[in-house]
């Protein structure tokens, strides 16, 4: 009779000698190689390419397009590759288990002897390789479109930030909805939905976006408060410590989701999806709580209302400014100081000097300063009588046209319901002449050129894997 | 942890006496989906160089039982051991199995040396010894001529060839076979069988082959378990299922017979002529079968039916027919097969 010890060896097993190489890192390359080599990333990023050489050709060679300065065009092309960047990132994440799946190949990886979580790592990080190639391609468009501004170097500093942080969120996301799908079609359709959900702060109406839940979601949405920071950053030259805030969305979005893939669902990943039940009621809840917050978002959005109140007179102090007329070129800046005194008796109240810009062109509309200044407002603690004190100011011209700058001082009033009475300065007559520096004709080498290249990468790619493929047949 | 208990343990094992020892043992494992049981008490074991073939309809349990014992699903109860791991360590008996799963499918671009070296190196070995390693189980299951071709390239032949180099790549200790011959040319089958056979012999590798082909498991098994609705209805060593099944079945007192084709009309004649043949019955005049129904009381054992079977022998030797084929109908695997699983049990429905 056969006793327990013939099947008894030890029950925790002697553990084999490890290759040097941890599990991770061999998912990892073998998936790299099946991206990139199999060529489902090759075609993709090929296909970004050519969608960032139209845009900078439409950008660059249409007439009213080529009027946008180099920054708008800059933060525009980075708009779209983050934006198409980012259903990269979805779609190969979205596609990473539930393709698997479907091409029954996932049991052969789940009966390796390694964890689960290590499989998900490999998988994880072969998957977001896409996003740092689509970043180096869209590095010469940038590069081009920005005709040799400061703001190239800025573009692809916080481009990359941002669009890195939004590609390990959203592959991750694609990843999470993977995980419970059967089939890629569910998961692609489930990523994109989510997707657009994402995107539909972007999309809002100005005004919506003024109430206090359109600025609250400015700052929570990871996709807007992008687009908010790179277009303050690169359009409107305005600091990092004014806008540091929105850094917070696409962080937060990417911890949250690396800790949901790696800590929460990865080590339960299993060869089946999970329950059909589970699924509707997870993204239900999910897709539920996003269509709330639009709705609170359209609810809470109402255009601010100005206060219009008479203001009495205050002709004791004096606002004057150095500039009467300036012509420039669409993107540069004007520089222009104001010098405020007190001509009357007494000691003035805080004063507080806020800078306003009119456009000519378009029966006076009110142009928001914070788009074309990182500056709108400076205070005075006050002032002596007699006092003078000097300002100096900066305006980025955004667009073309004739505009009106002019500088408004208020002196602070003295009580909770008191008022004060304004005092305008002169305004200097501003003439935006449009860019032309930009010749069409040099971004048709970059629009071709890039995609040939890739595609020639993609042809050798065939060629090699035939050549090899014919000569191993023939042995 | 749940350890497995001592008492049963000893019970099972005492149950198929043999020398060669056990490299897997399950005990009464149980898996539900839902409501509806998959796997209600499994019990058997395996030893090494044994192959033992699972049985049974659709739906029974095969996958579901091989899913549990190579780690893939978690059973609801019930523990088994494989080369002395228990079951609360996965990992480790991922190291000394190799499967071939039912539906398996491959990167395509991937060549076949790079995709068992892969595997080899997930196991444990360094790039270039996972590599030569890689070559040496490419030829040993005749695809070294193929080894840098593409993986879309390959025969589904090939692939099941490549799969079960797969399956070895780690040396195991058992090697789980979901449905290996299927979609194969009979030639195929011939060779991927005698292939497995080859393994487990040579590497004194368990086997455990599923398969709905009863002739396959009736010619290449050691032992068979054959399941019915999540429940093993049989178990033991082939001969012995068929043997006990044979006692069963033959109370129907029926003969198979094969003679020549030409020679069926002749043999038909001559054996309604003898007194205790009560029907004879062409099958297939094309393969020359006959079915013989006999005379027989039902107190009388089949070995006291001798007699009657030597008598029909004589007859058809005397009148020079060739006898191809002769045997007890209900006595193959299939018989015993579509006996033991024909029973339907009902499930309890889940009222909710």
């Amino acid at each position: 009779m056969a006793n327990r010890q013939d099947i008894k060896g030890n029950e925790a097993g002697d553990d084999q000698p490890q290759s040097g190489l941890p599990a991770w890192w061999l998912f990892f390359t073998w998936e790299l190689s099946d991206l990139w080599i199999g060529g489902k990333a090759l075609y993709l990023t090929l296909t970004y390419s050519i969608i960032l050489g139209v845009l900078s050709f439409v950008l660059a060679s249409n007439s009213e397009l080529s009027l946008i300065p180099p920054k708008e065009m800059v933060f525009e092309l980075l708009k779209m590759s983050i934006a198409i960047g980012g259903v990269i990132s979805l779609i190969i994440g979205a596609d990473s288990i539930s393709g698997e799946r479907e091409r029954s190949t996932l049991e052969w990886l789940l009966l390796t002897p390694t964890s689960r979580r290590q499989l998900v790592v490999g998988k994880y990080l072969a998957a977001i390789s896409p996003w740092p190639a689509a970043m180096v391609i869209s590095i010469p468009f940038i590069k081009l479109l920005s005709q040799g501004d400061e703001v190239y170097v800025t573009a692809v500093l916080w481009g990359g930030i941002f669009g890195s942080l939004l590609a390990l969120a959203l592959t991750g996301s694609g990843m999470l909805v993977s995980f419970w799908c059967n089939s890629n079609k569910t998961s692609y359709f489930v990523s994109l939905g989510i997707y657009l959900l994402i995107l539909v702060p972007t999309q809002l109406p100005g005004k919506a976006q003024t109430g206090a839940t359109g600025k609250l979601l400015k700052i929570i949405s990871p996709m807007e408060a992008t687009y908010h920071f790179l277009e303050k950053t690169l359009v409107n030259n305005r600091t990092l410590d004014e806008l540091v805030i929105f850094i917070l969305a696409p962080a937060l979005f990417a911890a949250i989701i690396l800790t949901l893939l790696i800590g929460y669902a990865a080590p339960d990943l299993r060869l089946e999806p999970g329950r059909e039940s589970k699924i509707r009621s997870y993204w239900g809840r999910l897709a539920g709580s996003l269509v709330i917050t639009c709705l609170l978002f359209a609810l809470g959005s109402s255009p601010t209302m100005a206060f219009q109140g008479e203001h009495p007179a205050n002709s004791e102090l004096q606002i004057s400014i150095d500039k009467v007329y300036s012509i420039v070129n669409a993107g540069d800046a004007i520089l222009f100081d104001t010098q405020v005194t007190n001509m009357g008796a007494g000691e003035s109240p805080p004063l507080v000097l806020a800078m306003n810009i009119i456009n000519l062109d378009s029966e006076g509309d009110v142009v928001d300063p914070e788009d074309w200044s990182p500056e709108r407002t400076q205070y005075i603690e006050s002032l002596k009588a007699g006092e003078s004190v000097d300002l100096s100011w900066r305006v980025n011209a955004i667009l073309k046209g004739d505009y009106m700058v002019y500088i408004v001082v208020i002196p602070e009033p003295d009580s909770q319901e008191g008022t004060s009475q304004p005092v305008a300065s002169s305004g200097i007559h501003v003439t935006v002449m449009p860019f032309t520096r930009l010749n069409p004709g040099g971004v048709l080498p970059y629009v071709i050129g890039v995609p040939v290249i890739l595609l020639a990468g993609i042809l050798i790619l065939f060629w090699y894997r035939r050549r090899a493929n014919d000569s191993d047949v023939t042995q | 942890m749940q350890q497995l208990d001592q008492k049963s343990i000893d019970e099972v094992l005492s149950e198929v006496p043999s020398p060669l020892p056990r490299i897997l043992l399950a005990e009464d494992l149980r898996k539900s989906y839902g409501s509806r049981p998959a796997l209600r008490g499994l019990s058997f074991s395996l030893q090494a160089g044994h192959i033992l073939g699972f049985l049974g309809p659709n739906g029974a349990g095969k996958t579901t039982a091989i899913r549990i014992l190579t780690t893939i699903l978690k059973a609801d109860s019930g523990n088994f051991v494989v080369g002395g791991i228990n079951d609360e360590y996965p990992e480790k008996i991922r190291r000394l199995i190799g499967v071939l799963p039912e539906s398996m499918g491959y990167p395509k671009q991937i060549t076949g040396i790079d995709y068992l070296t892969f595997f080899g190196q997930l196991y444990g070995k360094k790039k270039i010894a996972a590599r030569t390693n890689a070559m040496a189980l490419l030829e040993e299951v005749g695809m070294q001529q193929r080894a840098k071709s593409p993986i879309g390239t390959y025969s589904r032949g090939m692939r099941q060839r490549l799969g079960i180099a797969r399956a070895i790549v780690n040396d195991p200790v058992v090697m789980f076979l979901d449905e290996p011959t299927l979609g194969l040319d009979p030639r195929g089958q011939q060779e991927l069988l005698e292939m497995i056979r080859r393994v487990a012999r040579e590497r004194n590798t368990g086997v455990i082959l599923c398969s709905h082909h009863l002739a396959e498991i009736e010619g290449t098994c050691d032992d068979v378990v054959i399941l019915n609705q999540g429940q093993v209805v049989a178990s033991g060593p082939v001969i012995e299922v068929m043997r006990r099944a044979r006692q069963n079945l033959t109370q129907g007192n029926a003969l198979r017979i094969q003679v020549p084709p030409p020679s069926v009309a002749e043999a038909q004649h001559l054996l309604e002529m003898i007194p205790k043949v009560l029907k004879v019955t062409v099958t297939s005049e094309e393969a020359g079968w006959l079915l013989l129904e006999l005379k027989k009381r039902r107190s009388e054992t089949s070995s006291e039916a001798n007699p009657i079977n030597n008598t029909i022998l004589e007859a058809l030797i005397r009148a020079e027919i060739h006898v191809l084929s002769f045997g007890y109908e209900g006595g193959r695997l299939q018989d015993v097969f579509l006996q033991l699983t024909s029973e339907v049990t009902e499930w309890p429905t889940d009222k909710t």
